[in-house]
């Protein structure tokens, strides 16, 4: 069975999910995910919603997809020995070493590969499983070839449904830090270089400020952005199902936990009336439905960019 | 370069720039465009030109190492191993990946052909580049991300050669579409001979189809004391998108300055740097190696400047 997985970007959204419907929610542990410190949790956090999740019968992961400093490592496994008291059910990771790391630390745990690994081929897929990986989060990039690729390789596929897709590929940009980067250390000494959407998660979101256009002719465009799209595969899911994709993701944690909810529900019953009848489904008031969360949606995201823009020469 | 066995490596696309006269300042050179195959002349996509390459590199007496695709799909994977496979015949000294899919391909399919990494392969740890040394690999480019307080722990619990951009614009960031593709009055591949740059506020990059560069030329010229002293030996003038004349006035600055160091004679820094000043279209940045942003500059006694 297909699962439907979350972001938990803070308690109150943890329980929003979870009330509409999620199968599986992951959380941001503060420091160590793709996003600023905001919608990530502290550990009392993170603790609390595994129990909350687990009391729904459901599962928690937790992305620790971050590229961290060499030194940082022990820590890490110290920390995933405190969530793993906790009952977490998998990690996300992006980093080899952490990968290699952690798998030979707990073999039992099962590690998912961030779609910061920017797989491309099979090569890459079984580069990965042979480093423990048991699932892999495809990159929005990816055509359908690939993701049956992955299913082949042995490995689940995690598919983004509703998402913002990046200019570059996920884990391969530098252009926030390149503004603006503050080395922060918290007081377990983690660095959460505040800047690098990879290594801390706060991205400045340089792709989407106005930028002009310029050759040796003169000015080719003015106030282009780089193409940063939202990203909806709401008529694919069918194909989705199909192909035997094991969840799929909706991303989100900086949201208004209300949003996200309203997001949840929608593809809750679109996944569940898809697996009732596949063949009648019918994508057309499903995208009449989802207007208003993409209208939202877009809104929030709007906000948050300018705010993020202007941070970047803070 | 003398006792010091110094490497002063950079990367050429075509066969066209493959000559001695721009070459001189160079021990090794990367062939081919990882970027772009439709990129005019890239050597990846002519395997007879590559091995017209790696001859001729070797007639100059430098070390030939082979570029590959920096983010193939499974459908391309035959062509990659092609292309190893004539780069391994024609004798090049390495393969570059930046994709470790392709890293584990010339493991398996070409055992004992080193692998450097490129930058776009992500290596971040000790741990991480450790693990690639399993698989073949010889030499890291750390992520351009890494400061060079954690690039000395790469080095030393990885037990890798590790290589460092000293100078040129850095990648810094991939996609999968040509963004020169928006600008019909520069057809593909004309348009990669054209400089492109994006502007906003005071920042400035380079766009050049898939990737994005800084706009700022890394200069780690004030700093290559300090990087010799610290054990490091192989150094990427990053010229791919560069002018011929580029790489081979910005080479022999760094050529001078590495035989004056070598010979303990004086260190000529205001001319050095005025001169590659000359090359840089909107001034210098040392990237990300003391921890900063990576547009800022630290001159050599640690002080933030605009240059």
């Amino acid at each position: 069975m297909v699962e439907l997985l979350a972001p938990g970007g803070s308690p109150e959204m943890v329980r929003e999910v979870m009330e509409a419907g999620a199968d599986a929610v992951y959380v941001g542990p503060r420091g160590w995910s793709r996003r600023a410190a905001a919608f990530e949790l502290g550990d009392e956090e993170l603790k609390e919603c595994a129990s909350l999740v687990h009391s729904y019968g459901k599962k928690i992961r937790v992305a620790i997809n971050t590229l961290p400093h060499s030194r940082e490592i022990p820590l890490l496994l110290k920390k995933l020995e405190r969530f793993l008291s906790w009952g977490i059910d998998a990690v996300i990771l992006t980093d080899v070493g952490c990968i290699h790391a952690v798998h030979r630390a707990f073999p039992e745990l099962p590690i998912h590969a961030s779609v910061g690994c920017n797989m491309t081929n099979a090569q890459d897929y079984a580069f990965f499983r042979e480093l423990g990986v048991r699932q892999v989060v495809a990159d929005c990039k990816l055509p359908w070839e690939e993701l049956s690729a992955i299913r082949r390789a042995g490995l689940g596929v995690e598919v983004l449904i509703h998402a913002s897709t990046c200019f570059t590929y996920i884990g391969q940009c530098w252009m926030s830090s390149y503004a603006r980067q503050v080395w922060h250390l918290d007081a377990e000494g983690k660095n959460h270089f505040l800047g690098s959407p990879n290594r801390g998660g706060l991205c400045h979101r340089l792709c989407l400020a106005p930028w002009d256009v310029s050759c040796r002719h003169g000015t080719a465009a003015w106030g282009v952005k780089l193409r940063n799209e939202a990203f909806f595969l709401l008529e694919d899911i069918p194909r989705c199902l199909e192909l035997g994709v094991s969840t799929l993701k909706i991303q989100g944690r900086e949201y208004t936990p209300a949003l996200m909810g309203a997001a949840v529900r929608l593809y809750r019953q679109l996944i569940d009336s898809c697996l009732a009848s596949p063949r009648s489904f019918d994508p057309a008031p499903w995208y009449a439905r989802l207007e208003e969360i993409k209208r939202l949606r877009d809104e929030q995201r709007a906000r948050r960019t300018a705010e993020l823009l202007r941070e970047s020469i803070a | 370069m003398g006792q010091l066995e110094i490497e002063l490596n950079t990367q050429v696309s075509t066969l066209e720039e493959v000559n001695a006269r721009d070459l001189a300042p160079y021990q090794a050179v990367y062939l081919g465009n990882p970027y772009c195959p439709k990129h005019a002349g890239n050597l990846l996509e002519n395997h007879r030109e590559l091995a017209e390459a790696i001859t001729r590199l070797k007639g100059m007496g430098k070390k030939a190492y082979v570029a590959t695709p920096a983010a193939p799909r499974t459908g391309e994977l035959g062509g990659v191993e092609k292309l190893v496979e004539t780069a391994a015949r024609a004798g090049a000294d390495a393969v570059e990946a930046h994709n470790l899919g392709v890293v584990r391909l010339v493991h398996r399919r070409f055992p004992g052909l080193p692998v450097h990494t490129g930058c776009f392969a992500n290596v971040y740890t000790d741990l991480g580049a450790a693990k690639l040394k399993e698989y073949g690999v010889r030499r890291v480019t750390p992520n351009y991300e890494v400061s060079l307080e954690e690039i000395h722990l790469i080095r030393e619990a990885g037990g890798l050669e590790v290589e460092i951009l000293l100078h040129g614009k850095m990648p810094l960031g991939l996609t999968n579409s040509c963004f020169l593709l928006n600008f019909p009055d520069h057809p593909c591949p004309q348009a990669c001979r054209e400089d492109f740059w994006l502007t906003t506020r005071d920042w400035v990059l380079k766009i050049t189809g898939t990737v994005v560069w800084s706009g700022k030329d890394v200069c780690m010229l004030e700093h290559l004391p300090y990087l010799l002293e610290s054990g490091y030996r192989a150094f990427r003038l990053e010229t791919l998108y560069e002018p011929p004349e580029y790489r081979r006035e910005v080479g022999l600055i760094y050529r001078e300055a590495l035989e004056h160091m070598a010979e303990g004679r004086e260190l000529l820094w205001p001319a050095w740097l005025e001169m590659l000043k000359n090359w840089s279209r909107h001034g210098f940045c040392n990237g990300y190696y003391f921890g900063q942003a990576g547009r800022m500059y630290i001159n050599q006694y640690g002080e933030p400047v605009s240059i």
